[in-house]
């Protein structure tokens, strides 16, 4: 059994509560245990960063220092959660200043930052660790009968000099699992796009109508569902759908799964089980 | 001949080039034409549009001047990305190519078209007049060519990236809101407009950040890094845009916008909680009436759901909070402390 140390993301905490549920429900199956860090604090939210770039470096700098206390990587299943998180990881290794500044705060806590334990997506475990021939044979419901849209988004490709997993202009580790699950994707140019989440509430327009472009390509390919590793893309493609599609004027809708409740359909578990019944969309 | 030399000319292949058509005063909707080529390794996708310009159709428009990567003419969308014909090998893209051996060859996005792959620039060349994306200098007219204006290796570090824009617009065609809305200022602007702003020589940096905070301006970026991925000089644009953010919060304070209100938001819960307390944010960012307006719908959906983020009371702190606490606001005195010590 592998161990991580589990970031507590506060969407997953509040409204996407199914995504650590299922999660928890697979995890034993694929021969992972996230032990979820209950000292861990927001993030920031690709926001802290520049309301105070210090508090920022000593949030996450505590953050992946309980990790490294464990001895574990710092594994993350919201994308921004990890863009910011890794962002700071990148500026606290590349300044000793700013390490030792943190550090001397930390160290109050018995905390200190060294940068020994990497932080990883949830996405990149399942494909790097667990491997995807080994969760092809865990298979016991495949997907075969669904055309699935892989919507990654943006913080599990962009920057790329700070995620670096996937090719940002094509990513394809998503696919790779919507395929080791027995599903099979739609060309989806729409893919490696944004939700617009981070505009909901200052430019909501906006923000739904780049939703609702993701949205309208899924839709007239005719996937099944969209599957995203991120719970904010997932509140706005969800969520926010109706709202998103009625601005666009398209008349029809399709289901938003989270990466944790597809790889649970196809280990068995069913769709309430899994948290899917949650869902705006159904 | 050498050896480098014959490795140039090792490969020669015939390649297609797929290129997007349309002369609005004859056209009532674009088209493509296929022009296959003889193509060499080493070749770029500017020379292979002057090839056919030249030898099999003349009626092909593009911009093109220094061929050298500096000039910032060729923008244009090949297999889909934008970026500069001149420093894009024919070689290298046929891997990304949807169909084999078939180069797609588009306009730049977001951007009024004029004829084939040229678009027209004057309204982001309006806009960067609308932030004034220059230097408006702060030494009087009569002191000009007399004297000299120093700028210290520290501050020009600040935005030397910043000056390496080439305008080539790559950033604006792939940028996600300007897609959604024209009148957005766009990648670009907000580029130049920090570099200006964070000019010691410049007079003029609390009128250009008032602009820089109103509608469609730079709270309006929803963070997706597509303008930095693509830009074509590596030029970390997303740095710009939180830099624009942080000025305009530590210059206009944190009540001043619901870009900047939304901001606080999140200091305000990490330094309380440790959390974000969701269900309170779009009335801390936007005030009641908006959210009832904006919101109610959904809210009643979500809570049928019970998908509603809990009240504030019910947000649980992250365990440790006393401690945490303790360290955010010794970092907050560190920063007290830095203020003090730059401003002197």
């Amino acid at each position: 059994m592998k161990r991580y140390a589990y970031y507590l993301s506060c969407i997953n905490e509040s409204m996407t509560k199914e995504v650590d549920r299922s999660i928890a429900l697979w995890q034993k199956d694929l021969g992972i245990e996230l032990v979820h860090l209950h000292e861990s604090t927001c993030c920031g939210g690709s926001n802290l960063d520049y309301v105070s770039p210090k508090h920022f470096a000593l949030v996450n700098a505590r953050n992946i220092a309980h990790a490294e206390k464990m001895g574990l990587d710092l594994v993350v299943s919201c994308n921004t959660c990890l863009m910011t998180i890794r962002t700071a990881k990148k500026k606290l290794d590349a300044s000793p200043e700013l390490r030792a500044e943190v550090n001397d705060i930390l160290k109050a806590e018995g905390l200190e930052y060294r940068g020994t334990s990497e932080v990883r997506h949830l996405l990149w475990v399942l494909i790097d660790d667990v491997g995807l021939e080994a969760i092809k044979a865990k298979v016991t419901v495949p997907l075969s009968k669904y055309r699935i849209a892989p919507f990654y988004g943006c913080h599990i490709l962009r920057p790329s000099t700070v995620l670096g997993k996937d090719n940002p202009l094509d990513p394809s580790s998503l696919d790779q699992l919507v395929e080791a699950l027995g599903g099979s994707t739609i060309p989806y140019t729409h893919k490696n796009r944004c939700c617009g989440f981070h505009t909901l509430l200052v430019a909501e327009e906006e923000s739904l109508s780049v939703a609702a472009e993701a949205l309208g390509e899924a839709i007239d390919e005719k996937a099944d569902f969209i599957v995203t590793p991120c719970p904010l893309c997932h509140t706005v493609l969800d969520g926010y759908q109706a709202k998103a599609l009625k601005q666009a004027d398209i008349h029809s809708s399709i289901p938003v799964l989270h990466l944790s409740e597809m790889v649970g359909l196809a280990l068995g578990y069913t769709a309430k089980e899994l948290g899917v019944k949650r869902h705006i969309v159904s | 001949m050498t050896v480098a030399a014959d490795q140039h000319i090792e490969g020669k292949r015939d390649v297609t080039l797929r290129v997007f058509r349309l002369n609005p005063q004859v056209d009532s909707k674009p088209y493509y034409d296929d022009y296959t080529i003889p193509v060499e390794r080493g070749i770029t996708v500017l020379r292979a549009l002057n090839y056919i310009k030249e030898n099999i159709d003349a009626s092909i428009s593009y911009r093109a001047f220094c061929q050298a990567g500096i000039c910032g003419s060729c923008g244009m969308r090949i297999n889909g990305i934008s970026k500069l014909a001149c420093t894009t090998q024919v070689w290298d893209e046929l891997s990304k190519c949807r169909e084999e051996g078939i180069i797609k060859i588009e306009p730049l996005r977001n951007m009024p078209l004029i004829k084939d792959l040229i678009v027209d620039m004057d309204p982001l060349v309006a806009k960067m007049k609308h932030y004034s994306n220059w230097v408006d200098s702060t030494m009087p007219e009569a002191e000009m060519g007399k004297k000299e204006f120093l700028v210290s290796e520290e501050e020009f570090l600040r935005y030397d990236k910043a000056t390496d824009c080439i305008l080539c617009a790559s950033c604006v065609s792939e940028c996600s809101i300007l897609r959604a809305n024209k009148e957005y200022v766009s990648p670009a602007v907000l580029l130049k407009s920090y570099r200006m702003n964070a000019d010691s020589r410049d007079a003029i940096h609390d009128v250009r950040l008032g602009e820089l905070v109103q509608d469609h301006g730079v709270w309006d970026c929803t963070h997706c890094y597509r303008c930095q991925e693509t830009c074509v000089k590596s030029i970390p644009i997303m740095d710009a845009i939180h830099g624009i953010r942080e000025d305009a919060i530590e210059s206009r304070g944190m009540k001043d916008t619901a870009g900047s209100k939304h901001a606080e938001a999140f200091m305000s819960d990490i330094s309380k909680k440790g959390k974000l307390v969701e269900a309170t944010l779009p009335f801390r960012t936007n005030g009641v009436a908006w959210t009832v307006k904006n919101l109610l719908p959904m809210a009643v959906k979500m809570i049928l759901k019970r998908r509603t983020p809990p009240p504030p009371p019910l947000v649980k702190p992250s365990k440790g909070i006393k401690q945490f606490r303790a360290e955010f606001k010794e970092m907050s005195d560190h920063v007290k402390q830095d203020h003090k010590t730059h401003n002197k």
